[in-house]
């Protein structure tokens, strides 16, 4: 079940709607449809941190212009799985492919030319200096010429933050601090921006204002994953759903089946040993 | 689901006759185990067989006639008494003092100066070179104190400034040290005054100080000092007080330096300021480096390579110091282990593919029913002094009324920097159950544990034990109260072997002193026995027995997880805190896992499981805590918990 | 001897200020305290007086001649000493491999070019007695550096790179920084600044082979004192030590100032081991 371009993702609410596939139909799949040849491929990835192995063959898909959110209890691997992808941690096994090119190698350098961008959590600004220097840092890679330009683009998402600029990015809050490090993936000119909880620490309020720019990128047409622990907003937001338990892909469905709830709920804490089980 | 009967009593796997010493280390004896005593002479005699040859062949060296290689052999003699007490500090500690020529210079000036009688009447010389022991010992400790809060480089540098130091009050104060014109050094009496007798006095006391030596470094001083190298945490929980090991060493290490500093006068005859270079310094540190760390061969070898060199040919000698740091240079990126681990070879024999890890029962029985009811102060040595030490303690147990024992958080809270990682928890272990603490990440498990364990201290609330209060802060006394754990990562020492690493978690049992241990009188040897078996016994009852001789670093992450509750278990604790010992591990070591928890804590120890797999949890837990940001948000049964509506919620967010 | 004691107390802090700027530049990409710091100083000097007075080089051409030769230095210390450690797990390691390269070049520049002190030409013919100078070179090129690096972490973007990766490796990262190309470049960077310190004190400390090993320590404590990775806590401590030491020496004697500043050194660094202006790192468990 997938939603086009054109329909508004509010539609898809957790209370379900009339359109709902049979709880154990296989997932809807990006490239079912002919219109979205999927953006974002990931096959059989395993990845882990030294000795430990955290994740054990994940597929996933995520088309041009889609929200897919990634659920999960903490510990099951949303955060390695990024990582993973936009080349922060080295893969042990498997592919991950982007735009036809394959990335499964490459460094967050790379990927970020390529399009794809993650923002990583935690909102990690370079607090010694100032908004616009930490969004010119983000612009590295750009021509000298579209810095700028690149940098104002990214201001109008967050005009909180654009009347601040000249002010150190440590003296911003926890919030500001969010939206100053999405302004920074977006100086990037992402195809596919990652974000890595972005709610974290943030009052409703605010974490209300970061998904809606995530909505408002993606009726420009660039695909979003979100990592998220709000389970409500994300679903709310998103197109389609990843749930991860264990390092593994527990689930996966369109945001618009009615029962998410509960399959979720399953997902995370297992048929009481179905999960060990696996 | 009941654990016993599916626990059933397996054959532990057979050691494969993969047992033998670590290499040619001589390092931290392994294998020995009390039931395979005939591997224990095999192995010892391994070990022992490169040494008796080095030193036949330094004995034979001066009936070749040739002085001036006796001469050599003599001066590296000297340089091995004082490298195998930095070995200790260097090799051992992983302390890096690079400027221990202060103390050759130190231990020869004083020599020197007494045998002389500048300052008092001359003395003859072996007690001066006591002497000049004594003052290495104390300013081995002054030298060497600092590491105690500086960091590597910082403590390396300082090592260095106190070399140069040295060298200058020698060159200043002419009236004791004669300055830059120096001094004669001590003449040895007769039968020692000739080049050949002052070898073989050199070369026998050599051969005492690698005894000394090598019975440190294979005792729980030596683990100890390892442990504090590379798993410092572990080490601190383990009761290993890192204060006093390393002063002990430091004060070892001092006073050999500076009797070989009063031989290498003796040697020289006659003493300036400038026979003590910088260069000298780097010489004896490199050798412990490119001989390997954790070895006593690896550094005598070193020793004898780095002396010898120079003297092989005449451009050799030119470039000696730039072939020292060159073959540093080389050792740190291609072979950082040494010539030690490139002798190893029985580490590099491939450990058998598909093993798996399969607990037993009896073992476990045997470890913890030990020494009675008693826990945690389960001690080594004859059983009369120990079941009266556990009459005193039991009886002061048994005072405690049930309701207390066990030990209680009441309302603790912590934060840092403004944040409350834990903001009014209470909760209770009691013996002989397991209480599961689960919760969203940044809920406040793993700072509860780290409360528990003594590393952070409350701001708020109590911490008792068995109804007394339990310092907070001092991490260092948790494992004498019979408080044990695990961590999230393992921290294990990668370079020891799998049975070292467990015997670690009974430093505290030993009861041999130092000098004991040194000496290698009785009372060691029965700490050693005893701690070897109760090791072998937990490798056996978490199912690693088949790899008690390999380096730890070879296991896989699973194996290193059972590998840490083995050390935890040596302790025989009263309490047990396991931090997400799950993670990382298939399915069926998590059942094997859940069995030998249960098992655990019907012995009477209690245990405290922080972890993510929900699963675990509910099938092995007696209580379960819920937190959430730092709160108990659920509290009861597992059944309770599963169904309260909240938990739910928090784990899906919202 | 006041004006004495200002005069060359402020020359020699200036060459450990620059010295500790050095090391300082060298952590802040790589977290790692190389022992090659004090060694570039010392090339400076001598191969400004090698290419001066062997080769004849006129000046300027000599000064960037040293230059590139300290930055080449830089540049294997990154690549040979620095890289193939930061890859491994064991923390200590760069002491080692910093140490054997440090000694390396010390007993190259030993063996190849004498263990005498040699002379090291005038530059500029101006001042004389206490403005000599070989006072006020160090000092002003102190100034001059530390200047250049204000600009340059302040208004280029590949200094506010450095910045970003000296304070968040890994968000630099992320960020798509190109990590490993900034570490190589502050390294060359460190051994130009080290460079400018031996060719500036040529005159005052002479081209001496053991002014590496002097260097090391005596550039180290203003990075103790001042914390690591804090530029200006390594000028003001770099100067103050100076001052101390040069106060020391003309007072009680050469022995005692050396004592004098290693027992300073120590108290500080016992009450204080991040430094009068650092910042503690808490223990992770």
């Amino acid at each position: 079940m997938l939603t086009s371009v054109d329909e508004s993702p509010v539609a898809a609410s957790v209370a379900g709607s009339a359109a709902s596939s049979a709880a154990n139909a296989p997932a809807s799949s990006a490239a079912d449809d002919p219109r979205r040849a999927p953006l974002l491929t990931v096959r059989g990835l395993d990845a882990g941190y030294g000795k430990i192995g955290i994740l054990h063959g994940i597929d996933l898909e995520v088309a041009a212009g889609e929200i897919v959110a990634i659920l999960g209890p903490n510990g099951a691997g949303k955060s390695t799985l990024m990582r993973a992808v936009s080349g922060l941690l080295p893969l042990s096994a498997g592919s991950v492919t982007f735009a036809g090119a394959d990335l499964s190698r490459s460094t967050p350098r790379a990927t970020a030319r390529a399009g794809l961008v993650h923002v990583i959590e935690g909102h990690r600004v370079f607090t010694q200096q100032s908004v616009i220097d930490n969004l010119m840092l983000a612009g590295y890679d750009a021509p000298r010429a579209e810095r700028r330009a690149r940098i104002e683009e990214a201001l109008t998402f967050f005009p909180e933050i654009a009347a601040k600029r000249h002010e150190r990015a440590g003296a911003l809050s926890g919030g500001q601090q969010q939206m100053l490090v999405v302004a920074q993936g977006l100086v990037k000119r992402p195809r596919l921006l990652i974000l890595d909880e972005p709610s974290a620490g943030l009052s409703p309020v605010l974490v209300d204002r970061v998904l809606s720019v995530a909505a408002q990128l993606r009726a420009q047409g660039t695909a979003i994953v979100l990592v998220e622990q709000l389970v409500e907003k994300a679903l709310a937001l998103a197109d389609r759903v990843y749930a991860l338990a264990q390092g593994r892909v527990a689930m996966q469905a369109s945001t618009r089946e009615s029962d998410l709830p509960a399959r979720l709920e399953r997902a995370y804490f297992g048929e009481h040993g179905r999960v060990a089980n696996q | 689901m009941s654990v016993d009967s599916e626990l059933q009593t397996r054959r532990p796997i057979a050691m494969t006759g993969a047992g033998g010493a670590a290499g040619a280390g001589g390092a931290g004896a392994s294998g020995g185990q009390a039931t395979h005593s005939g591997h224990h002479r095999n192995e010892d005699w391994r070990k022992v067989w490169p040494f008796l040859a080095i030193f036949a062949l330094a004995a034979l060296l001066p009936l070749a006639g040739n002085n001036y290689w006796t001469v050599i052999a003599t001066r590296a003699a000297i340089y091995w008494i004082l490298v195998s007490g930095l070995n200790l500090v260097v090799g051992y500690a992983g302390q890096l003092a690079i400027g221990y020529v202060a103390l050759l210079t130190l231990g020869a000036y004083i020599t020197s100066v007494l045998a002389a009688g500048n300052v008092l009447p001359p003395m003859p010389p072996f007690l001066a070179l006591i002497c000049a022991g004594i003052g290495g010992g104390v300013f081995g400790l002054v030298v060497g104190l600092p590491a105690l809060r500086l960091r590597t480089f910082y403590f390396a540098m300082a090592t260095l400034g106190f070399a140069t130091i040295v060298t200058q009050i020698a060159l200043a104060w002419q009236d004791v040290t004669g300055g830059g014109i120096g001094l004669s050094g001590p003449a040895m009496p007769a039968p020692f005054d000739s080049e050949m007798g002052l070898f073989y006095l050199c070369l026998g006391l050599a051969v005492l100080c690698t005894l000394l030596t090598a019975n440190i470094a294979r005792s729980r001083y030596g683990r100890g000092l390892i442990a504090i190298r590379d798993a410092e945490v572990a080490a601190e929980a383990s009761g290993i007080s890192k204060v006093r090991l390393l002063s002990l060493i430091f004060i070892f290490a001092g006073v050999l330096a500076a009797v070989a500093g009063g031989l290498f006068a003796s040697l020289q005859t006659y003493i300036t300021p400038d026979a003590f270079t910088f260069e000298l310094s780097v010489l004896f540190f490199i050798a412990i480096l490119i001989g390997g760390r954790g070895s006593i061969l690896g550094p005598l070898l070193g020793t004898i390579i780095l002396t010898v060199l120079p003297e092989l040919a005449a451009p050799l000698a030119a470039w000696s110091n730039f072939l020292y740091a060159l073959m540093l240079l080389v050792i740190v990126l291609a072979a950082p282990g040494g010539i030690a681990a490139l002798l190893d070879f029985r580490s590099r024999r491939p450990l058998p593919a598909n093993r798996r890890i399969i607990p037993d029962a009896a073992p476990l029985d045997r470890l913890l029913s030990r020494n009675g009811k008693e826990h945690g102060r389960g001690g080594v040595g004859d059983d009369a002094s120990n079941d009266a030490r556990n009459h005193t303690n039991g009886s002061a147990r048994n005072n405690v009324s049930n309701s207390a024992a066990g030990i209680s958080l009441h309302d603790v809270v912590l934060g840092f920097g403004g944040v409350r990682a834990i903001d009014g928890l209470t909760l209770a272990i009691t013996p002989g159950q397991v209480h599961g603490l689960i919760g969203p990440n940044g809920s406040g498990k793993t700072t509860t544990l780290n409360v528990i364990s003594g590393y952070y201290r409350p701001q708020e609330g109590t911490l008792r034990l068995d109804g007394a209060p339990l310092p907070a802060g001092q991490p260092l006394l948790r494992a004498a109260h019979g408080i044990a754990r695990t961590y999230q990562t393992p921290r294990i020492i990668g370079e020891a072997s799998v049975l070292d690493n467990v015997m670690i978690g009974g430093t505290l049992h030993g009861q041999a002193s130092f000098v004991e241990t040194l000496l290698r009188l009785p009372r060691h040897k029965r700490d050693d026995t005893s701690l070897r078996q109760a090791a072998y016994d937990a490798l056996q009852a978490v199912g690693l027995a088949a790899l008690a001789d390999a380096r730890a670093d070879r296991l896989q992450h699973s194996e290193l997880r059972f590998l840490e509750i083995a050390r935890a278990l040596v302790l025989r604790p009263a309490f047990l805190l396991l931090d997400e010992p799950a993670a990382g591990l298939a399915a069926e070591e998590i059942r094997q896992l859940g069995e030998l928890i249960r098992h655990i804590s019907r012995h009477g120890t209690g245990v405290l499981l922080v972890e993510h797999h929900a699963d675990l949890i509910f099938d092995i837990c007696d209580h379960v805590t819920v937190l959430n940001l730092g709160r108990v948000l659920a509290d009861g049964t597992p059944a309770q918990v599963r169904e309260h509506k909240e938990v739910v919620s928090a784990y899906l967010g919202g | 001897m006041l004006g004495s004691i200002i005069a060359s107390g402020l020359a020699m802090g200036a060459v450990y200020a620059l010295i500790g700027i050095t090391y300082n530049t060298m952590f802040a990409t790589s977290r790692v305290m190389s022992f090659t710091a004090g060694q570039l100083g010392m090339l400076g000097g001598v191969l400004g007086s090698l290419f001066m007075l062997k080769v004849g080089l006129p000046p300027w051409l000599a000064f960037i001649a040293t230059l590139l030769g300290c930055a080449v230095v830089g540049l294997v210390t990154e690549l040979v000493a620095v890289r193939p450690v930061l890859k491994s797990l064991d923390q200590h390691l760069y002491v080692l491999s910093t140490l054997a390269l440090a000694l390396m070049i010390q007993q190259v520049t030993a063996i190849e070019w004498g263990t005498e002190p040699q002379p090291f030409p005038r530059l500029f013919n101006v001042g004389s007695g206490l403005m000599d100078e070989k006072f006020w070179l160090p000092v002003v090129a102190c100034a001059l550096v530390v200047l250049g690096l204000e600009y340059l972490y302040r208004r280029t973007l590949v200094g506010m790179a450095f910045l970003a990766v000296a304070e968040d490796n890994f968000a630099a990262r992320a960020l798509g920084l190109p990590e490993r190309r900034l570490r190589v470049w502050s390294y060359v960077l460190a051994a130009a600044i080290g460079g400018i310190a031996g060719f500036a004190s040529g005159q005052l400390m002479l081209a001496f082979f053991a002014n590496g090993t002097l260097l090391n320590f005596y550039g180290f404590v203003p990075v103790a004192l001042g914390g690591l990775g804090n530029n200006r806590g390594a000028l003001i401590g770099g100067l103050a030590l100076g001052l101390f030491q040069q106060a020391a020496n003309f007072t009680v004697g050469g022995v005692f100032s050396s004592i004098a500043v290693f027992v300073l050194f120590i108290v500080v660094l016992l009450a204080v081991p991040q430094g009068l202006f650092g910042s503690a790192t808490a223990r992770r468990v």
